[in-house]
């Protein structure tokens, strides 16, 4: 019979009543994927890492490692003998053994793994070269997070749990270490379970991504599909990367809006003619052109490197974010007219 | 510049206050030896040592014990009564050890309070050869752990109290059994907390008096008091201090040096509670039992011991003059209190301002007089005035000046300050070095002048210090006993002194009234600064 790697099935996670997840459905196929977990913070992701960890117990539901209980109401398999390794957000390091010697905590673990994963190694994908004979007092709260993850790491886990890895490394090393670690855990086919509030981390590490709202799992898909088919409005609020719009249906190919006109492409939910919706706009669905007759007045603008993020008004009042390749010979000053291109088409069109 | 020069004065006056009882100590031991000495070197030094050594021991065992194992499970796990227990355990600072010493001889002794109880369950009987009695050398090991691993307790809970994570959870996690990670991880990371306990324990261990008195133990504070008291032989007993201070010292370096790099706690990212981990049913109630247990050994029983005596034996309560007693204690409480908050407050403010090294240095030396065993700074208190007030008698034919620091309230409350002035200044400091540098800066700015700052900013900062700092002095004074022994007045008694001089006298009963008094107003004391020594606020 086919079971799943690991499965969540209609779990309650439960820390505080304000502080929980009711009804979690979360399958992972094969080992090796790396799933992440978003929400705001509070929502109850880190209960729900330590309830798979197993330091919480769960009232409702269960969860199978390797098609077997693990947890539920009646099961409880002890932490200590889970194999499933949690790095933990804040310093969990031992105050008394050196960095090193935290790390080697994990490393008798599971000596019968497959895979081969030296300290070494580690310590110099970790960036941790300077740091093994200080104690965890001496060394930066960022240092301990990856001190801790590759004391996880080294256990050579089942599954491994990571709540927030980079929330205290700096920007400039938070990408090398991001890519790092996809590397290590794709290599070694290690099943991860990350915790973060960071979507763009979230986007480019996770297989599959869950996002947490209102106690509720939201929805759980790929980056891609949770990016270009959010499935609720609470999803596209909770990612901010693009604004709904009134919209009128005419047919399944074509909607129309009281500023832009008409805009054509796929409707992904289908509504009947006539029906008045809320089109999504990501700033990747207008395109920009100085020739257009269709200008819309700039408020703002954002450089992000590789492009430009205009924010523009309809008469509507309605704020659109529309992004500009960073090579576009010129800028548009707040307050100038801002052209977009005619017919507009955007591959999907998402609705509510 | 002149500004500089007066704080200098006044922390080096300080300084020098404070540091004169060990310089005697240290004086008398180099000069000739008397006859005494020879004598104790050949037969009963040895013993007192031995003696002093063994209890040691004994104590240090037992409160590691009951300190460690009641810090760590009220620390990591939730069981019934929990919130309670971790409260009630820091009572036990309410009873001393000598108080405890006279419960348990009350309840334990020929036709004392266990032969009663029996008497009266079971009729008349010849109970008195069945009923254990704990006295000698293990009466004193039992009162001292019973009133003393509070230290241990306080200061392990701490470690445990700031780690940011449950260290059983990390540990677990990484697949260690509840053992293992007990003796791994969570014994070992609280090894710097343990041992500063154990010092402390120590320290008021070989600096007990008032139980090995009682108990008629020969130990090197007996011998000090002795040799002042029935040879009036100071000389013999600073040589005597000396050798004590020898053994406090090792206690230090064995503490400094175990310290090493490890630290007390990390908490990099601010505090929050550490999650608790369930005990089942069965196992909480077990842990509740042996935890209350303690509670009630070091609390329950021996105050209990006292409300009874008392009730028993009402008559005392005529006897003694209780008002006075209040009175005395009340009169040692405020002068005191005042007197260490102004100076130490005084070097404190100096030291911010003037950002002098020396300065900083001297207050270093300034408050070694806590680790001071208080018989040898009393002891030394009346070598060094004996000797001012013979030098300027001998000069200057002036005759009163031993009076005024022997046998005075002055001497007492000038006693007390150079025992007790680390106490005062670090608490202070502590606080003020939380008054940001830039704070000052800001008010400046902001057009305040110095001394504006002071009263507007720094005061008020300060003031819930000075709430601490009074009533851990109290506490510390009402408890103390042979110091004020030797230094007090005619006539004027404490209730420590009038419990111990009853307790000499085998009046046991009597002693209960002024003990119990003792305790009540400790347990008040305690109360208002238990938030404080909980890590709660």
């Amino acid at each position: 019979m086919y079971s799943p790697f690991f499965e969540i099935k209609n779990s309650t996670f439960f820390a505080s009543d304000r502080n929980k997840v009711i009804n979690f459905n979360l399958k992972i196929d094969r080992p090796g994927e790396i799933i992440c977990l978003l929400g705001p913070s509070g929502v109850g992701k880190t209960t729900i890492l330590r309830s798979i960890a197993g330091l919480q117990k769960i009232e409702k539901g269960e969860i199978s490692l390797k098609g077997k209980i693990i947890s539920s109401k009646n099961i409880h398999v002890e932490p200590e003998l889970r194999n499933i390794a949690l790095s933990f957000q804040d310093n969990s390091l031992f105050p008394h053994y050196n960095v090193i010697d935290n790390i080697n905590f994990g490393s008798n673990r599971n000596s019968s793994s497959k895979f081969k994963l030296s300290t070494k190694e580690l310590i110099d994908i970790l960036h941790l070269n300077k740091l093994e004979k200080k104690f965890p007092h001496q060394i930066s709260a960022g240092e301990a997070q990856r001190v801790s993850l590759a004391r996880s790491l080294i256990s050579k886990p089942n599954l491994l749990l990571i709540d927030e890895p980079f929330s205290n490394i700096d920007q400039s090393l938070k990408g090398e270490l991001q890519s790092n670690i996809k590397k290590l855990l794709k290599k070694f086919e290690i099943t991860t379970i990350m915790v973060t509030h960071d979507s763009y981390e979230a986007f480019y590490m996770g297989d599959k991504c869950g996002i947490i709202l209102d106690q509720k799992l939201e929805q759980y898909n790929t980056p891609y599909n949770i990016y270009h088919y959010p499935n609720s409005i609470k999803i596209i609020k909770f990612l901010n990367r693009g604004v709904l719009v009134n919209a009128k249906v005419i047919d399944d190919e074509t909607l129309e809006n009281k500023d832009l006109g008409k805009i054509k492409g796929v409707l992904i939910n289908k509504f009947s003619k006539g029906s008045n919706v809320q089109l999504l706009l990501q700033p990747d669905d207008l395109k920009h052109d100085d020739k257009s007759d269709l200008k819309l007045e700039v408020i703002d603008r954002k450089f992000r490197g590789t492009e430009f993020i205009y924010l523009v008004k309809t008469k509507n009042n309605d704020l659109i974010p529309i992004s500009v390749d960073s090579h576009h010979g010129h800028y548009h000053e707040i307050k100038e007219k801002f052209g977009i291109k005619k017919p507009i088409y955007i591959d999907h069109l998402v609705c509510f | 510049m002149k500004k500089i020069n007066y704080w200098f004065l006044s922390s080096l006056i300080i300084s020098l206050v404070i540091i004169f009882p060990i310089l005697t100590v240290f004086i008398s031991f180099f000069s000739q030896t008397s006859s005494y000495l020879e004598l104790l070197s050949n037969t009963f030094l040895s013993l007192y040592i031995t003696h002093s050594l063994i209890i040691l021991l004994g104590v240090l065992s037992l409160t590691f014990i009951f300190g460690v194992f009641s810090a760590y499970f009220v620390s990591f796990y939730d069981f019934p009564g929990v919130n309670f227990l971790k409260w009630s355990l820091i009572l036990s600072f309410a009873v001393p050890p000598y108080i405890y010493a006279y419960s348990l001889t009350a309840f334990f002794e020929n036709y004392g309070t266990l032969f009663t109880i029996l008497s009266f369950i079971f009729g008349e009987g010849e109970y008195n050869k069945y009923i254990p009695k704990f006295d000698g050398i293990v009466g004193c090991i039992l009162s001292m752990s019973f009133s003393l691993f509070g230290y241990v307790y306080v200061l392990t809970r701490a470690t445990f109290f700031y780690q940011s994570n449950n260290l059983i959870e990390v540990s677990k996690n990484l697949g260690l059994s509840v053992q293992e990670s007990f003796f791994k991880v969570i014994l070992p990371s609280a090894r710097p907390a343990i041992v500063a306990g154990l010092a402390l324990v120590a320290m008021e261990c070989l600096a007990d008096f008032g139980t090995v008195s009682f108990f008629s133990v020969q130990t090197l504070t007996t011998a000090i008091y002795n040799s002042w008291l029935a040879f009036d032989d100071l000389h013999t007993a600073n040589q005597l201090s000396f050798i004590l201070l020898l053994i406090i010292l090792a206690v230090f370096f064995i503490e400094n040096y175990s310290r090493g790099a490890a630290r007390y706690h990390l908490n990099s990212q601010g505090f929050r509670k550490i999650p608790k981990i369930k005990l089942n049913y069965k196992l909480g109630l077990i842990i509740c039992f042996l935890c209350f247990a303690l509670f009630f050994l070091s609390f329950i029983f021996p105050t209990a011991q006292m409300i009874y005596w008392t009730i028993k034996f009402p008559k005392y309560f005529y006897d003694i003059d209780i008002l006075s007693l209040n009175f005395n204690t009340l009169l040692l409480v405020i002068i005191s209190s005042m007197f260490l908050i102004f100076f130490a407050l005084l070097t404190n403010i100096g030291n911010r301002i003037s950002k002098n090294k020396i300065l900083d240095y001297m207050s270093f030396f300034s408050i070694s007089g806590y680790a001071l065993p208080g018989i040898i700074l009393g002891v030394a208190f009346i070598t060094f005035f004996a000797w001012i007030g013979d030098t300027l008698n001998y000069l200057f034919g002036l005759t009163n000046i031993k009076g005024i620091f022997i046998g005075s309230i002055f001497g007492l409350v000038l006693a007390y300050f150079i025992r007790f002035y680390s106490l005062a200044f670090n608490g202070i400091k502590s606080n003020y070095i939380k008054i940001n540098q830039s704070i000052d800066e800001t008010s400046l700015l902001l057009g305040f002048s110095k001394t504006k700052i002071f009263t507007k900013i720094h005061m008020p900062y300060l003031r819930n210090s000075f709430f601490l700092i009074t009533i851990l002095i109290s506490l510390e004074i009402i408890k103390e006993l042979p110091m004020t022994l030797i230094l007090r007045p005619f006539n004027f008694e404490t209730f420590a002194t009038q419990a111990y001089i009853y307790a000499s006298q085998d009046l046991l009963e009597a002693a209960s009234l002024p003990s119990l008094f003792l305790i009540f107003w400790s347990v008040v004391m305690i109360f208002f600064t238990s938030k404080y020594i909980l890590l709660e606020k």
